[in-house]
């Protein structure tokens, strides 16, 4: 009897200190989110006040009105959404069927080919972005959404995608295709009926890098687009100066705070299937 | 130019796209694309109006498209389009790329489109203005904003630390360096305020300092551009000036400290009287004052910003006659609304004071007028953006309290002498 | 893919099913929807990966001042300057100290936080919301805000204040501005990696610790000799991952740094960045380029091998 009580406080205990752990670790990855917040709340003169302020004194949402009314950022808004939503779809297409035939086709080259898809997860952007522009310029590209469109869905982005769903259908039994051989299914049929019903975790997690890999690229909207009404997000932030290259803090934290909360949102209400898809990737091996 | 990559793309990807895009053929109305870094609606639009009236006159062009880049990496954005073959017709120029602009050959020389076009008024554009933008006899680029630096004072700031105003000191002949920094120091020990920013140095814009060395006769290198100035004993004593300033009096912000004079967050900060919009909205009182004067005595800084064409711009010719066309002397009074002109017939008080309601006449003739003609502009030099760079690297160990002045400078001169070699 | 597609592959295979003879056999049948599956990425890769690297490749021969418009066939002589380049050394100093301590704070810190998530406790939904939340938030944005929160007198500073502690200027000495660096980085993409971690460590099989447990093994030696081989898959994974990741962070140097104080946090990428978009310099900027892909090349070629010697059952 004395024994597992004891085990049980000694438990309690662990369990405490497990609980302050976690909280003090969550600090360093909630303050910004919190301070992003908030201050956008507040007056361009508080933000700077030492010691900062936890909440502010005087909450505002006048620097939200002058977000809307400094750029056409409901048209920037709706830019990044759908451009996002494009590359998603596109990117789980091709990377789907790519990652399929590279794990369960024996067509010849197969190895080679997928080395030299591999290429494409070792190259930053800043290496690449001036052929391309040259690329996108000769094809009259530029100030288009298209680079952003392509670049994402077929390119080097996409890459780390197939990557996932090899992995992924590798790691499917064999015994789950000849089914569906003896049914008579050709490798559409296969793909279609068979391969990607059971990828849903993979296409999760497909889904979620490409989504914000999209949502995040910076150098890429900066270089192609020059028209405000067709700018992204993450370019329209960096925007929000005075005609003489001055930030607008609390204007732009605002604008930051929206281009932030709908994914956070999203995110906290649907964690459970991101976090699963995530972790059904066949990252495992 | 590039034609390697041209010929390797259309072969690759591009054929029959390219091919279509290039059957325009020269004949036809064009539009003409400039880039800005301003993407305030106000100043589009007065843009837009001067467009406007331009394509009605003039068949041959069609229409004129304003860019907006973001001013941050203004430059890295240009010179990719450049690069990629998607050049831009006119292009607003920052001050610190000047140099490398002018004297690569990446701008048309405008004299000849300038002085043929008729009621321009060439000769009223003042000499100092167009000094940074000339590379032998040729102007370059057209100098559209030339704003001199001041300092903007908080009165209320300055009353609420027992010290007087800067134009009491002024009047008593006081309105020096050092008087500056102790009524700074003064404001920083008596409410926690800072005394007095340097606008946009923040311990980057290195450049933003000639502002205070200038007063003590220094200079980043000599008037060649051959020899580095920053060991001479005049930029010692201004940066030990300055170092103590920060350090020991207090009396200027630390590195990594954002106050903004706008939001009346310092007593004092020195900046182009272009600012002054951003004093609208202001409760505290207010005034525009000259830059103090140093050992050296009375000295002006000026900040440009210029508009050129660029050479492998698609219709270099349309787009130097539209820059003749905006520039003239009707239209650069309008731009002058936003814009302090480089004509001489037009800075005056009353030109100025319509662009500037917010600044009286006096703060007018004080601080521009009778500053613009002997004004030093920030230094610049053919290789600016490495200069730069390298520059600010080595300056950064002199932002530390116990840093060794004369040491960081000298290492500075060793770092950057072959680079002004060059 | 649309549905329609996938109804007139059905009827398709009524057709064909009686074997025809003679080349056309299933096998390459089999082939060509292999090529042709591939063909979309295959093509994207060529377009958009494989010429704008050639093309980086031969720009690297030229000299080309994008503003003065010249661009000319140097031969190697960028090649000679590479070598020779005083900053070089430097520069991928500290890209290697950059590299090396952001992928092992990451990793180690996905793989604590991941065990902690691991423990049977109420809310750790709630901490795993919390630890993954700045993936969703727009790197820009991160950054920005972070930038405040380090100046001198900002957030962390201030926070460390509460409690006694005076923070030094973060992003103005040349230590704390790397570790400022590389701790944001780890702080918006931790959450990754300890998902992943976290799915593994949730795949090994119950059986094995309770039959260690019954062997008298102590925590530690579980982890050691259980845990650590049967997730050895996905720490290779994530490893190369934050490897090669680690290799391109560039906008986040640029808001926070811009590469200073001094050259303290100026990475390989960021100095080709300068070279190319700065000084105008794109042929020196070309050839920075192809150092960076044989570099991001050799290095993963490396870690592949290395599978071998510690990754349990590879396929």
């Amino acid at each position: 009897m004395k024994t597992e009580r004891l085990t049980t406080q000694r438990s309690r205990r662990a369990k405490l200190l497990l609980y302050g752990l976690l909280c003090v670790l969550a600090v360093p990855f909630v303050f910004p989110t919190w301070w992003m917040v908030t201050s956008s709340l507040k007056s361009a003169n508080d933000i700077f006040a030492f010691p900062p302020s936890i909440l502010p004194a005087d909450p505002s949402l006048s620097a939200y009105a002058r977000v809307f009314e400094f750029a056409p950022f409901a048209a920037q808004y709706f830019n990044s959404m759908y451009i996002a939503a494009v590359v998603t779809v596109g990117t789980l297409a091709v990377s789907s069927l790519a990652g399929y035939a590279f794990a369960r086709i024996r067509f010849p080259g197969h190895n080679l080919l997928f080395l030299v898809v591999l290429v494409g997860l070792l190259i930053p952007s800043e290496v690449t972005i001036v052929p391309l522009f040259q690329l996108f310029n000769g094809l009259g590209m530029v100030d288009t959404h298209w680079p952003l469109l392509l670049v994402p869905i077929f390119g080097a982005p996409s890459v780390l995608a197939t990557l996932i769903m090899r992995q992924f259908f590798i790691a499917l039994p064999a015994e789950v295709e000849e089914a569906g051989r003896m049914d008579g299914l050709g490798r559409l049929g296969l793909y279609w009926r068979i391969a990607l019903p059971l990828s849903r975790p993979a296409l999760g997690a497909v889904a979620i890098f490409s989504f914000l890999h999209s949502w995040n690229l910076y150098l890429e909207p900066v270089v192609f687009l020059s028209t405000p009404e067709k700018f992204t997000l993450p370019q329209a932030l960096t925007q929000f100066t005075d005609a003489y290259g001055g930030p607008m803090w609390d204007v732009q934290l605002s604008a930051a705070t929206l281009s932030a909360l709908p994914v956070l949102i999203v995110f906290v209400v649907a964690q459970r299937q991101f976090v699963e898809g995530l972790a059904h990737t066949g990252l495992k091996g | 130019m590039r034609k390697p990559a041209r010929i390797l793309l259309a072969a690759a990807a591009a054929a029959p796209l390219s091919l279509a895009a290039c059957g325009g053929g020269d004949e036809g109305p064009v539009t003409l694309r400039m880039t800005t870094w301003s993407a305030s609606e106000d100043h589009l639009a007065m843009l837009s109006e001067i467009a406007d009236a331009y394509i009605a006159d003039h068949p041959d062009v069609e229409a004129i498209e304003f860019d907006p880049l973001p001013f941050e990496g203004y430059t890295s954005t240009l010179t990719t389009q450049i690069a990629g073959d998607n050049a831009p017709d006119l292009a607003w120029i920052l001050e610190n790329s000047a140099p490398d602009f002018v004297s690569s050959g990446a701008l048309v020389p405008l004299d000849e489109t300038l002085s043929g076009t008729d009621g321009y008024e060439y000769d009223d554009l003042i000499p100092a203005a167009t000094e940074l933008w000339r590379e032998g006899d040729e102007l370059y680029a057209y100098p559209f904003s030339t704003s001199p630096f001041g300092v903007f004072v908080n009165n209320d700031l300055l009353a609420a630390a027992g010290q007087p105003t800067a134009a009491e000191l002024i009047a008593s002949g006081e309105w020096t360096w050092e008087r500056v920094v102790e009524a700074g120091a003064a404001v920083h020990a008596q409410s926690g305020v800072d005394g007095l920013v340097i606008r946009d140095f923040d311990y980057s814009g290195w450049d933003n300092l000639s502002t205070l060395w200038t007063g003590w006769g220094a200079s980043a290198w000599s008037e060649d551009g051959t020899e580095c100035g920053f060991d001479d004993p005049e930029m010692t004593a201004a940066l030990t000036f300055m170092h103590d300033a920060v350090f020991a009096q207090e009396a200027m912000p630390g590195p990594g400290t954002t106050a903004d004079f706008f939001a009346g967050e310092a007593a004092m900060t020195v900046t182009q009287i272009s600012r002054a919009g951003l004093l609208a909205e202001a409760e505290f009182g207010w005034d525009l004052v000259p830059l103090p004067a140093g050992p050296a005595g009375e000295y002006s800084v000026i900040g440009q910003a210029g508009l050129g064409v660029l050479t492998v711009a698609p219709h270099p010719e349309e787009a130097a006659d539209f820059l003749a066309y905006l520039t003239n002397p009707e239209n650069s009074a309008k731009l002058a609304q936003y814009f302090p002109p480089p004509r001489e017939s037009q800075l005056t008080a009353e030109v100025l004071g319509q662009a500037n309601p917010l600044l009286t006449p006096e703060q007018l003739q004080t601080v521009v007028i009778d500053r613009i003609d002997a004004g030093v502009v920030k230094p610049g030099h053919t290789g600016q953006a490495q200069l730069d760079q390298a520059v600010r690297a080595a300056l950064d160990p002199l932002w530390t309290p116990d840093a060794d002045v004369a040491g960081v400078l000298a290492e500075l001169c060793t770092a950057i002498e072959p680079l002004l070699a060059q | 893919m649309t549905r329609t597609e996938v109804k007139t592959a059905v009827p398709g295979r009524v057709q064909t099913r009686p074997g025809r003879p003679g080349w056309w056999t299933a096998r390459r049948r089999d082939h060509l929807a292999g090529f042709l599956f591939v063909a979309p990425q295959l093509a994207g890769t060529v377009l958009f990966v494989i010429l704008p690297l050639g093309l980086m490749f031969w720009y690297s021969f030229h000299d080309w001042n994008v503003l003065a418009g010249g661009f000319t066939w140097t031969g190697g002589e960028n090649y000679g300057r590479l070598a020779q380049d005083p900053a070089l050394p430097g520069v991928l100093g500290t890209t290697a100290m950059f590299s090396i301590g952001l992928v092992a704070l990451n990793l180690s810190l996905a793989l604590v936080l991941a065990i902690l998530l691991d423990q049977k406790l109420r809310g750790t939904i709630v901490f795993r919301t919390i630890f993954f939340s700045p993936v969703a938030v727009t790197l820009v944005a991160w950054t920005i805000v972070w930038r405040f929160l380090l100046q001198d007198d900002g957030g962390v500073n201030g926070l460390l204040s509460t409690i006694g502690v005076e923070g030094p200027n973060w992003l103005r000495g040349e230590t704390t501005a790397m570790v400022a660096v590389v701790v944001v980085q780890v702080l918006k993409n931790v959450g990754l990696n300890m998902v992943l971690f976290l799915a593994a460590l949730q795949g090994v099989p119950k059986e094995l610790y309770e039959a260690s447990t019954i062997d008298g093994a102590g925590a530690w030696t579980r982890f050691r000799r259980i845990t650590m081989p049967m997730i050895s898959p996905t720490i290779l994974l994530t490893s190369i991952i934050t490897v090669v990741g680690s290799l391109q962070v560039f906008a986040q140097i640029d808001v926070l740094t811009s590469g200073g104080p001094g050259t303290s946090t100026t990475v390989l990428v960021y100095y080709l960045y300068q070279n190319a978009f700065q000084f105008h310099d794109f042929g020196y900027g070309a050839t920075l380029s192809v150092l960076l892909f044989a570099i991001v090349l050799v290095l993963t070629v490396i870690q592949w091998q290395m599978r071998r010697k510690w990754v349990v059952h590879e396929d």
